[in-house]
């Protein structure tokens, strides 16, 4: 949690540095964005500090979630996977070529405060067993569960000018956070309950999903 | 361009390194619908090593329609003197014990009934019946062996399908065991609660021959042992593996 108090405290620290700069003269650039893309949808604020190199820092979220994209063979079942995914962030943005202002490299860390994803299995109807006929809560359902929540450095590079020339203009982010190990486990009830010891399985399964990439469009407005 | 194209890199790395999610995970299920059970050990009353002939059932009364094979089924067939019954999810005895009237029938012996009282509390219980051969109503019952005692051994088995390699069953059975190649009839070892049976009959170093009966057939599994924690599956064949 200490990861989630320093990210505002390094911005104001920067912005105190901002105006300081500004007060000798040498306004830099300020916009306040709104983003929209594979992270879902949130807000920045950015500066310039520097004239090749400008912050942002903001906040994204994302709720997506669908039915039936899993399917179990031989199990008449419905699935639902739903994830959920919202972060501060502090990224930098840095112009590598003088004659490229289009070009940017941005570098920076996000804290994950919510990154789950889930999937649940559940049986569609009754089932029958020899002659006897179960109930959905007989034979129970399956929640597999993916928590990737913490902090994330994130990579990546910019196209078109981080600010605009005069009120508006819009640019494109293309990159991708780092999550750290995902913690998963499945939890299952009533005939499904012995799945509950697969949990070590998946989480080896996705040990390796810890990309998660970003590509955003960020709708920038000149203050 | 050579930062264009790590970037490239990095947002392939995804969909190359990641495996799919659900790469060797089974479907496991547990068998354990019926959640009282009673063995019904069938043996001849004067040679009770002696392989019975397979029979049946008869389940008479009027809670009769309750009582199911373990399978589900309204079959009742004794295989290799086994038979395992339990009343239904919705007939669970609650607050009281709830009795059946059970009539044995193996070809060439005389037909026993029994009475069978599930009580609530008591999941499982073993119910030996000897019978005596037609025409010949001697009841020279001889005592059961008794379990040896050895080290304490823990036992896993999983159910597995031939056809259906997603699926693992978590058994819930009576099992019986004999030592390999000894020749020896099946002998009662326990009960295999989701798979997990523990015992001090078996002996480390020793193989074994273990049977469980279901919907009238019987599924063996051999395995030496080697250690006291012991990981063994079952072929069980088509029928459970359907029910699923």
């Amino acid at each position: 949690m200490k990861k989630l108090f320093i990210l505002p405290l390094l911005l104001i620290v920067l912005c105190k540095n901002a105006n300081a700069q500004i007060s000798y003269g040498e306004e830099l650039p300020k916009s306040v964005r709104i983003n929209m893309g594979t992270q879902g949808i949130g807000a920045e604020f950015a500066f310039g500090v520097l004239p090749a190199v400008s912050l942002r820092a903001g906040a994204d979220f994302i709720p997506v979630s669908a039915n039936n994209v899993f399917s179990v063979s031989g199990f008449n079942s419905d699935s639902r996977a739903s994830a959920s995914f919202s972060n501060v962030h502090l990224l930098a943005d840095f112009v590598p070529f003088k004659g490229a202002p289009g070009f940017r490299l941005v570098g920076g860390a996000g804290y994950f405060v919510n990154a789950k994803g889930k999937i649940t299995i559940q049986p569609k109807d009754n089932y029958t067993y020899g002659d006897i006929q179960l109930n959905k809560d007989q034979v129970g359902n399956l929640n597999m569960d993916v928590n990737w929540k913490g902090v994330a450095p994130y990579l990546g590079f910019g196209l078109l000018k981080a600010f605009p020339n005069r009120a508006f203009n819009v640019n494109l982010d293309l990159g991708s956070y780092f999550l750290k190990h995902p913690d998963a486990a499945i939890t299952a009830t009533g005939l499904l309950a012995g799945n509950e010891s697969q949990s070590a399985q998946l989480q080896r399964n996705l040990s390796g999903y810890r990309f998660l990439p970003v590509v955003q469009l960020n709708f920038n407005f000149k203050i | 361009m050579n930062y264009l194209k790590k970037a490239l890199f990095l947002l392939l790395l995804c969909p190359l390194a990641c495996k799919k999610p659900t790469e060797d995970l089974k479907i496991v299920v547990d068998n354990n619908i019926i959640k009282y059970t009673a063995l019904i050990h069938v043996t001849d009353a004067l040679n009770p090593s002696a392989a019975l002939k397979n029979g049946t059932l008869t389940i008479t009364g009027d809670n009769a329609g309750d009582l199911y094979e373990i399978s589900g089924k309204k079959q009742f067939n004794i295989v290799n003197g086994v038979i395992t019954i339990g009343p239904g999810p919705n007939a669970m005895p609650k607050d009281t014990s709830e009795t059946y009237d059970v009539q044995v029938n193996v070809p060439g012996y005389n037909s026993l009934s029994k009475k069978i009282t599930f009580t609530n509390g008591q999941m499982q219980q073993v119910v030996n019946v000897a019978l005596t051969k037609v025409g010949n109503n001697s009841t020279g019952t001889q005592p059961g062996k008794p379990l040896p005692v050895n080290d304490q051994v823990t036992l896993n088995f999983t159910g597995t399908c031939a056809k259906r390699s997603d699926l693992v069953i978590r058994l819930s059975m009576y099992v019986f065991y004999r030592e390999s190649d000894s020749g020896a009839a099946f002998q009662y070892l326990g009960y295999m609660d989701k798979g997990v049976i523990t015992t001090t009959a078996l002996e480390t170093g020793k193989k074994y021959d273990f049977q469980v009966t279901y919907d009238g057939k019987a599924y063996n599994t051999s395995q030496l042992l080697a250690g006291t924690n012991e990981s063994l599956s079952i072929a069980m064949g088509s029928e459970i593996c359907n029910n699923f």
